[in-house]
């Protein structure tokens, strides 16, 4: 007779990153979770304060847009790491301890150009500029991706999936965007 | 002669965004990578302004702002803050330790540029 025991795992509670959010967290009963078509996810982790952090971004191909929009978008590709990095460092992060991985940046449909490579491009140039290692990436392909990560235990799940995630680019600032207020 | 502006932040990405805007609207840009990078900047550095982010490794935003409005020698230097904050609380922290400016991120070129000239008229 076998003797199996039964051990209660807590519920993991799963939280989805939407386009624009930068999130950061050392909950081990959470997950994040995101499907990525041209879109990047940069998921950071900082191994001694175990906490991490994942952001879900898309940036322009300039080519359909004008360019003070391309601009605007690829601000808020470098406005969506630093949303990540302040988040990571408000919950005990040191900065120079980051590690990251990058996914997504597929080519979707013909009509989106590169946008998928540019935006790879764009995490892996940010991330070599601040000095953060890429520890891993699965990115580019024509592939979907769904993404899950434990942020408090730094790891992270991909997996080519058979659907189209909305390609829509959205520009979701904060409500105060470039507010100015002299004392 | 070119107003001369030290830029504060610990990201090299902001720190070339920042440059490029504002060398672009003829201002001479240094740069210092935290608040004690700051602090060392200054004692050969006269800036004509400082713009600070505030969440920075060694000595943050408040921290340096603290340290220069109790330094007699830059008591009077204006100094704004660029930053993702937007709360209440931490603006009111910033300018009752004697910031001149508070500014979210991203910011836009023309409002920066704007809000540097009044300060520096």
């Amino acid at each position: 007779m076998s003797v199996l025991t039964r051990i209660e795992l807590p519920q993991m509670q799963r939280l989805t990153v939407a386009q624009g959010d930068s999130v950061a967290s050392g909950d081990p009963n959470l997950m994040y979770t995101t499907v990525l078509g041209s879109c990047i996810a940069v998921c950071l982790y900082d191994s001694a304060a175990k906490v991490g952090g994942m952001n879900h971004f898309l940036l322009a191909d300039p080519a359909p847009l004008a360019s003070e929009e391309a601009h605007l978008l690829n601000r808020y590709g470098l406005h969506s790491m630093e949303l990540l990095i302040n988040a990571m460092l408000q919950r005990g992060c040191t900065r120079w301890a980051l590690k990251a991985r990058i996914y997504g940046g597929a080519t979707m449909r013909e009509g989106l150009g590169d946008i998928g490579r540019r935006n790879i491009v764009f995490a892996r140039e940010f991330l070599a500029n601040e000095k953060i290692p890429i520890l891993g990436e699965d990115v580019g392909g024509v592939s979907a991706r769904r993404i899950d990560f434990r942020p408090a235990a730094g790891l992270s799940r991909c997996k080519t999936v058979d659907v189209t995630p909305p390609e829509k680019i959205i520009i979701k600032p904060p409500p105060s965007v470039g507010d100015v207020e002299l004392f | 002669m070119s107003r001369q502006i030290l830029t504060v932040d610990d990201s090299p990405s902001m720190r070339m965004l920042l440059r490029a805007a504002l060398t672009e609207q003829g201002f001479t840009v240094f740069e210092a990578e935290d608040g004690v990078d700051a602090l060392q900047k200054l004692e050969t550095l006269t800036p004509d302004l400082v713009i600070t982010d505030i969440n920075m490794p060694r000595m943050d935003g408040f921290g340096l702002i603290e340290a220069l409005r109790t330094g007699h020698a830059c008591a009077g230097l204006p100094i704004l803050v660029l930053t993702t904050e937007a709360s209440d609380e931490k603006k009111a922290r910033a300018r009752n330790a004697g910031a001149t400016g508070w500014i979210v991120k991203p910011f836009d070129r023309d409002k920066l540029g704007a809000a540097i000239r009044r300060v520096l008229h």
